[in-house]
C-alpha cells in the first residue's frame, strides 16, 4: 500500500515529520517498507536543449548544447526524443545517478566531450520508463531544481500490510490508526452529500438467490456528464503512487479505492441493459476484462450481467466492453458488498490480482458502502457535471455490529504487564471501539464496522498492546524447571539428535563432507528407483525436482560429479535427511557416497577405498554408538542400487539398519567417471536408541596372565555367511576366547568351485590363571568341533 | 716378542675391519678356538710352572687388551651402522601434502546444534513432524482457512496424493504443524522446539524451495508475552554471541498467534561487514506471538486453563546472518569448495 505524505495529511492533522510517521507506522504494526525521500534530487536542475546535431561516430547518439540557466554544456545523449527547445532534467559531472548507481565522470563518448547527462525517469527511479529523457510539460525557468520541477516534495510511504488489516487499505484507515496512537487528529472526510437527487435510475438491480457472492448492491445513475481529464489534485495524487491518470471517471474510482479503501465500479450506462443481475456465471461463459484479457468463467464465479452477457467479474474486475471512455455521456455507479472468500477463490482461479480483489478478499467496512456512494457521487457531479439519480439497490445490508465481552484482567494474564482499566478503555476508545457496561472487572466492547479481524477478547488485548507499544512489555528471563531438564535428557528425540551427531563425527573424521541437498529428485531418478507414484509434486519448480526423493543416491551422484568436474579431490559426501517411501511414510536416514578417482601422488596415496573399507566404516559407526557388531546380522543386499557381489545389508533382528556397497554399474550409466563409487544408507532410526542409552559398559578384561594365539583354516561351503561363523566363535567360550579375527581367504580348483578356504586367528586368555597346554587344547578342540558341525566345515591340516 | 707382533697385527686388522662381520672374522682369527692368541695360550702347556706364570700373565694381559680393542671397535661400527641406516631412511619431510580439504560439517548442522543446545538449556525438548503434511495440520488447525488471504503469504507445494478428507497433501510451508501434532498428543506443560525442513515454491538468492525453520512452543498455565520476549532475546544473545543486543518487537500478524510480533535485531555495516546487535538498521529475525485461543481449541486444550507462546525462525537466515553468507542457494548445491571455506571442522563442531 502506497500513499504520499500530503495525501495522509488530507485525513490526519499531524505535527509529525514523514520520518516520525514512518516509525509510528511500524510501531503499530503497519510496517514501513519504504519512504521515498527525493530531497537529494535538488542538485539536478531544469535545462533547455538549445541545439543538437548527430554524433559523427555514432548513429544513435546526438551532441546537444544544454543550457542550465548559468552556462552552456556539451552533452552526448542517446535518447530518441531530443529536440530543440525541449526542457529536461540535467545532471552535471560528479553527481550520483540513483537509477544507475553511477557517479558521472567527465569524459569523452566516442571521441566527443560530454559534460553531464539528461535524465530519464528510470535514472531518477521515478518509474521504469527509459524510452527517452524526461520532457517537462510546464515551463520552469532553467536552473529550477528537480524537486520543484517534478513536484517531488511529497514523500511517499510504502507499507506492508498483513492480511488482517483490510481496514488500512485506504489512506483514511491508516490515518485513523495513526490518530489512535496519538500521531495526530483524524479530520472529517471532505465532501458534501448531494441534496438534489432528481430522478429514478433507469437501470435497476436484481440479486439472484443462487448462492452468489453479492449480499448488497447500491447504485446511482449519472446523466449528461462530460468525462474529460480529472483535475490536477487527483492526477497528482495518483501519479505520486505510480498510477497513471486515464479519465475523470476512472481516476475518481481509483482515487476513492485508495483514499477510503472502497472499490467501486462505473459502467457506461449506454452500453448496458436496464436490468443488471448479480448471478453465478454459467459454465463456459466468457468475458473480456478491463485488462484486455478474455476469461473463461464457471459457476464458482459471480458476475454482474445484463440480459445477455456478463459485464463484470464481481469484486474483481469490470468488463472492457462496458467501461467508461472519453465519450461516455451517462454513467451507472455500482457499490457492492461481496463475500471475501468467494472473491478470493475466484481471483485465485482466474489469476487476476486487482486492487478491488485485494480489498474485497480482506473484508471491507460495510458502513463504507453508503459513504463510498456519496463520496463518489459528489466527486463525479463536481468534476463531470450532469445530474444524479436517486438510489437503486438490491439485497440487504446487515448492520449488526460485533460485540465482545472483555475482562480487564485478561490483558495482564496474556501480556504479563499491569495496565490500568482506564488506560485499556482509553486505548480502545481511541481506536473507535464503543465501550459499554463498564464494571471494575469487565466491559462490553462494540467493534467498529471496519475491524472485521477483531472477533475475540484476545484480539482486544492485541489492539491494546499494539497501541501501548510492544517496547513496554517487560522482559522476563527464561528458566528451565527441574522436570523440564529431566524431560530434555530423557526425550527420545533428543537422544536421536545425539545419535546423529555421533554419526556425523565418525563420518567427518573419515573424511566425508556433510552436504544438504533438496528433498526432491528428478523424474528419471524416480523411475530408475521405482519410487512410489504418490510422491509426485503437482507444482514442481522443474523436472529435476518433480518428485519427493525415495533415495539420496542421485542427488549425491550429481553433487559428486559436479565437484569432480571442478577438480575437487576428496569426493566423499554424506547427508542426514529424509527419504520418502510414499506420501505417508518418511524415514530420516544417513546417506554417504564416496567415489574413488585415479590420483597420482607417490607420498600421499589417499584413495585406497574398497568394499571392506566401507564395511569397516560401518563398524566404526556402530561402535561409536556403543553397539556391538555381534548384535547384527550381515547378508547380501538385494537392492538394485548396488553391485550384487559387493553389497551388504546389516540387520538387527528384523530391522534393516544399514545397506552399503559398490554402486551398480547400471545406475552409473550417466556418470562414466564415477565407475568406482561406494554408497551407504544407514537407517539409524531403526536402532533401539532407548536401550543403547540404558546399556552399561561391559566389564573390561584386564588380565595379566599369558595369552595364546592360534590360527585355524577351514574349508566352508562357498555361500557360508562368515559373519555367523564369527558370532558362533565369539560365543563358544566367553570367558576364554577374547578375540576372533578373520584374516585370510582363498579359492582354488584344488578345493573346488563350491568351497572356500578361510583362516582366522583366535586369542585365548583367562583372567584367573595361566592356561596349560591341556586347557588350550580343550578350547581348540571345542572350536574345531563346533565349527565343523555347525557349518559343515573341514579343518585344513 | 711374539706378543708384541700379535698386538701390532691385531690392532692393524681391527682398524681395517669395516663392518661388524669383518670384525667378527678378525675376532675369530685371534680369539676363536684356533685363534692366534688362543694358540699362544695353548702353547703354555709345554712350559715350566714359572714360565707359565710369567708368560701366562703376559698373554692374558694381551688378550684383555685385544678384547677391549674389539669392544671399542664394535661400538664404533654399530654407531656407524645406525648412522648409515638413518641416512638411507632420510626423507624429504618438506614434500608438501596434497591440497585436499578436510571434511567439514555443514553450517546448518552447526546452527541446528546451537539451537538445540541453547533451547535445551531452557528446557525445550525436540519434537518432530513429517515434511509431507495434510491441509489440516499445515493450515486449517493453525487458523488459516481455505480462501483466506493468509494462505497466499506462503507459496505452497502440493503433492499429487490426497489426504483422508480428499484434500491435496502439501509440503509443509513452515514447522508450525508440529505445534498442532504435539498439542494433540501431549498434555501441558509443553515446551518443545521443532527444527526441520520446510518448503515454498520460490527460488532466488534469498529464497530456496527448501529451507529450514525451527518452531518453538511453550504452553502452560501462565506463560506470557514477557516470557516470550525474554526467551527470544536470550536465545539471540547466545546464538549471535552478542551480550548487549539491541532488539525490537513490533506488532505483526500470523493467523495462529494473537498478539503476534516480529522480532528485529539492530545491525550496522562496518568495513563492508555486517555487525549484529547495534546500529540503527533493523533485520527481521523471527515471527512469534501468543498462541491464538482458536488454535488451542483446535487442539482440544482448555483455553480457560492453558495459554502460551510460539515462535518460528528461519535457520538458514540466522546462519547466513551469523556467518555473513549471502546466497542461500549455496547451502544446498553441494559445492565442496564452498563447504571447505564455510563449513566447520570437527574441533569447531
Amino acid at each position: 500500500m502506497k500513499f504520499s505524505y500530503s495525501w495522509l495529511c488530507d485525513h490526519l492533522k499531524t505535527n509529525q515529520s514523514p520520518v516520525q510517521i514512518g516509525e509510528t507506522l511500524t510501531n503499530i504494526g503497519l510496517e514501513l517498507e519504504a519512504l521515498s525521500d527525493y530531497s537529494s534530487y535538488s542538485q539536478f536542475v531544469v535545462a533547455t536543449i538549445r541545439e543538437f546535431k548527430k554524433h559523427p561516430n555514432a548513429d544513435r547518439l546526438n551532441i546537444c548544447k544544454v543550457d542550465d540557466g548559468d552556462k552552456l554544456y556539451q552533452v552526448v545523449c542517446g535518447a530518441p526524443n531530443v529536440k530543440e527547445g525541449m526542457k529536461g532534467i540535467f545532471a552535471k559531472d560528479g553527481m550520483y545517478i540513483p537509477g544507475t548507481e553511477i557517479t558521472l565522470k567527465k569524459g569523452k563518448i566516442r571521441g566527443e566531450v560530454s559534460e553531464g547527462m539528461l535524465l530519464s525517469e528510470r535514472e531518477l527511479k521515478l518509474s521504469d520508463d527509459h524510452e527517452g529523457i524526461i520532457e517537462l510539460k510546464k515551463d520552469f525557468p532553467n536552473g529550477t531544481d528537480a524537486v520543484t520541477a517534478l513536484e517531488l516534495n511529497d514523500p511517499v510511504f510504502e507499507i506492508g500490510l498483513t492480511p488482517n488489516r483490510g481496514d488500512c487499505l485506504g489512506v483514511r484507515g491508516i490515518a485513523r490508526d495513526l490518530a489512535a496512537k496519538g500521531a495526530g487528529i483524524l479530520k472529517p472526510l471532505d465532501y458534501k452529500k448531494l441534496d438534489s437527487l432528481e430522478f429514478e435510475s433507469p437501470i435497476s438491480w436484481n440479486i439472484e438467490k443462487d448462492g452468489n457472492s453479492c449480499n448488497y448492491v447500491i447504485s446511482r445513475y449519472f446523466k449528461d456528464i462530460i468525462n474529460s481529464k480529472s483535475p490536477d489534485w487527483i492526477q497528482n495524487k495518483l501519479i505520486s503512487i505510480g498510477l497513471r491518470p486515464i479519465n475523470a471517471l476512472v481516476d475518481i474510482t481509483n482515487f476513492i479505492t485508495i483514499d477510503i479503501g472502497r472499490p467501486l465500479h462505473v459502467f457506461d450506462a449506454d452500453k448496458i441493459d436496464s436490468l443488471l443481475n448479480m448471478r453465478k456465471a454459467n459454465d463456459g461463459e466468457k468475458i473480456k476484462a478491463l485488462d484486455k484479457k478474455e476469461y473463461q468463467l464457471d459457476s464458482a464465479v459471480t458476475v454482474i450481467a445484463d440480459k445477455n452477457n456478463p459485464l463484470a467479474i464481481a469484486g474483481i474486475m469490470g468488463g472492457s466492453e462496458t467501461g467508461c471512455t472519453d465519450n461516455t455521456k451517462n454513467v451507472f455507479l455500482e457499490v457492492a458488498l461481496f463475500d471475501p472468500s468467494q472473491v478470493a477463490k475466484t481471483g485465485r482461479k482466474l489469476g487476476i490480482n486487482s486492487d478491488a480483489r485485494y480489498r474485497f478478499e480482506r473484508g471491507l467496512d460495510k458502513e463504507m458502502i453508503e459513504e463510498g456512494l456519496e463520496y463518489a457521487s459528489y466527486l463525479i457531479n463536481k468534476i463531470c457535471g450532469g445530474s444524479v439519480s436517486k438510489n437503486t439497490s438490491a439485497g440487504k445490508l446487515d448492520k449488526n455490529t460485533h460485540v465482545i465481552d472483555y475482562n480487564f484482567n485478561y490483558f495482564e494474564k496474556v501480556i504479563g504487564l499491569q495496565l490500568a482499566i482506564e488506560v485499556q478503555i482509553k486505548i480502545l476508545k481511541s481506536l473507535l471501539f464503543k465501550i459499554n457496561k463498564i464494571t471494575d472487572k469487565s466491559c462490553i466492547v462494540e467493534v467498529p464496522s471496519w475491524r472485521n479481524d477483531v472477533l475475540q477478547p484476545i484480539d482486544l488485548v492485541e489492539e491494546i498492546i499494539r497501541i501501548q507499544g510492544y517496547e513496554n512489555i517487560e522482559i522476563k528471563s527464561p528458566y528451565a524447571t527441574h522436570e523440564e531438564k529431566e524431560k530434555v535428557t530423557s526425550s527420545l528425540n533428543n537422544k536421536k539428535f545425539s545419535v546423529t551427531k555421533k554419526i556425523k563425527k565418525t563420518l567427518i573424521s573419515n573424511n566425508f563432507s556433510e552436504v544438504i541437498s533438496f528433498s526432491f529428485q528428478s523424474e528419471r531418478a524416480h523411475n530408475l528407483l521405482k519410487g512410489d507414484s504418490s510422491l509426485k509434486i503437482s507444482n514442481a519448480i522443474s523436472d529435476e525436482h518433480a518428485y519427493m526423493r525415495s533415495s539420496l543416491l542421485f542427488n549425491h551422484l550429481e553433487i559428486i560429479e559436479a565437484n569432480r568436474k571442478k577438480g575437487f579431490k576428496n569426493l566423499s559426501v554424506f547427508e542426514l535427511g529424509p527419504v520418502y517411501n510414499d506420501s505417508k511414510s518418511q524415514e530420516n536416514i544417513l546417506f554417504g557416497l564416496t567415489s574413488i578417482q585415479k590420483y597420482n601422488n607417490k607420498h600421499y596415496p589417499i584413495n585406497k577405498f574398497d568394499f571392506f573399507s566401507l564395511s569397516e566404516l560401518i563398524s566404526k559407526i556402530i561402535n561409536s554408538l556403543n553397539f556391538d557388531m555381534k548384535n547384527f546380522n550381515i547378508d547380501r543386499s538385494q537392492s538394485i542400487l548396488f553391485h550384487p557381489g559387493q553389497s551388504a545389508e546389516l540387520h538387527m533382528g528384523k530391522k534393516l539398519i544399514a545397506r552399503y556397497g559398490k554402486i551398480h554399474p547400471v545406475v552409473l550409466e550417466n556418470f562414466p567417471k564415477l565407475s568406482n563409487t561406494f554408497g551407504l544408507e544407514f537407517f539409524y532410526e531403526n536402532l533401539p536408541i532407548e536401550t543403547m542409552y540404558k546399556k552399561k559398559l561391559n566389564k573390561t578384561h584386564d588380565s595379566s596372565f599369558q595369552f595364546s594365539e592360534k590360527d585355524f583354516s577351514f574349508i566352508f561351503e562357498k555361500n557360508q555367511n562368515l559373519f555367523e561363523v564369527h558370532r558362533m566363535l565369539t560365543g563358544i567360550d566367553k570367558k576364554l576366547i577374547q578375540n576372533v579375527e578373520f584374516f585370510d581367504d582363498y579359492n582354488s580348483s584344488e578345493i573346488g568351485d563350491d568351497f572356500k578356504s578361510v583362516t582366522f586367528k583366535i586369542t585365548i586368555q583367562s583372567d584367573e590363571k595361566t592356561l596349560t597346554e591341556e586347557d588350550l587344547e580343550d578350547v581348540h578342540q571345542n572350536i574345531i568341533e563346533k565349527t565343523s558341525q555347525k557349518f559343515n566345515a573341514k579343518l585344513r591340516s | 716378542m711374539d706378543n708384541q707382533k700379535v698386538l701390532q697385527d691385531v690392532t692393524k686388522e681391527i682398524e681395517l675391519a669395516s663392518s661388524q662381520e669383518a670384525l667378527q672374522i678378525v675376532k675369530v682369527t685371534y680369539l676363536g678356538k684356533k685363534g692366534r692368541i688362543t694358540e699362544l695360550l695353548k702353547s703354555l702347556k709345554d712350559l715350566s710352572l714359572d714360565e707359565k706364570k710369567s708368560k701366562g700373565a703376559e698373554i692374558n694381559l694381551l688378550r684383555e687388551k685385544v678384547q677391549a680393542l674389539f669392544e671399542v671397535k664394535l661400538k664404533d661400527l654399530k654407531t656407524l651402522d645406525i648412522n648409515s641406516k638413518l641416512n638411507t631412511e632420510f626423507l624429504d619431510i618438506t614434500f608438501p601434502p596434497p591440497g585436499v580439504s578436510a571434511a567439514k560439517v555443514h553450517p546448518i548442522s552447526k546452527t541446528f546444534d546451537d539451537v538445540v543446545s541453547i533451547f535445551g538449556s531452557m528446557g525445550y525438548t525436540i519434537a518432530e513432524g513429517p515434511d509431507i503434511e495434510t491441509d489440516f495440520f499445515n493450515f486449517s488447525a493453525l487458523n488459516i482457512p481455505e480462501d483466506h488471504p493468509a494462505r497466499e503469504m506462503q507459496d505452497t507445494f502440493y503433492i499429487s496424493d490426497r489426504d483422508e478428507k480428499g484434500k491435496p497433501l502439501v509440503l509443509r510451508t513452515h514447522t508450525s504443524p508440529v505445534q498442532i501434532r504435539t498439542m494433540l498428543n501431549q498434555k501441558p506443560p509443553i515446551k518443545i522446539i521443532a527444527p526441520g525442513r520446510t518448503y515454498r515454491c520460490d527460488s532466488d538468492s534469498t529464497h530456496s524451495p527448501m529451507f529450514h525453520q525451527v518452531e518453538g512452543l511453550f504452553i502452560n498455565e501462565n506463560a506470557n508475552m514477557g516470557d516470550l520476549k525474554g526467551t527470544l532475546i536470550e536465545f539471540c544473545k547466545q546464538f549471535f554471541e552478542v551480550q548487549n543486543l539491541k532488539v525490537r518487537f513490533r506488532p505483526s500478524y500470523f493467523p495462529f498467534t494473537e498478539p503476534s510480533a516480529e522480532m528485529d535485531i539492530a545491525y550496522e555495516i562496518i568495513d563492508n561487514k555486517l555487525q549484529i546487535g547495534k546500529g540503527d538498521k533493523w533485520l527481521e529475525i523471527l515471527g512469534c506471538g501468543m498462541v491464538n485461543p482458536v488454535v488451542l481449541e483446535n487442539c482440544k486444550l482448555d483455553t480457560s486453563k492453558f495459554q502460551g507462546f510460539a515462535f518460528g525462525m528461519g535457520l538458514d537466515r540466522i546462519t547466513m546472518l551469523k556467518h555473513s553468507l549471502t546466497d542461500i542457494r549455496s547451502f544446498f548445491n553441494g559445492n565442496l569448495n564452498w563447504l571447505a571455506k564455510h563449513g566447520f571442522s570437527l574441533g569447531e563442531y
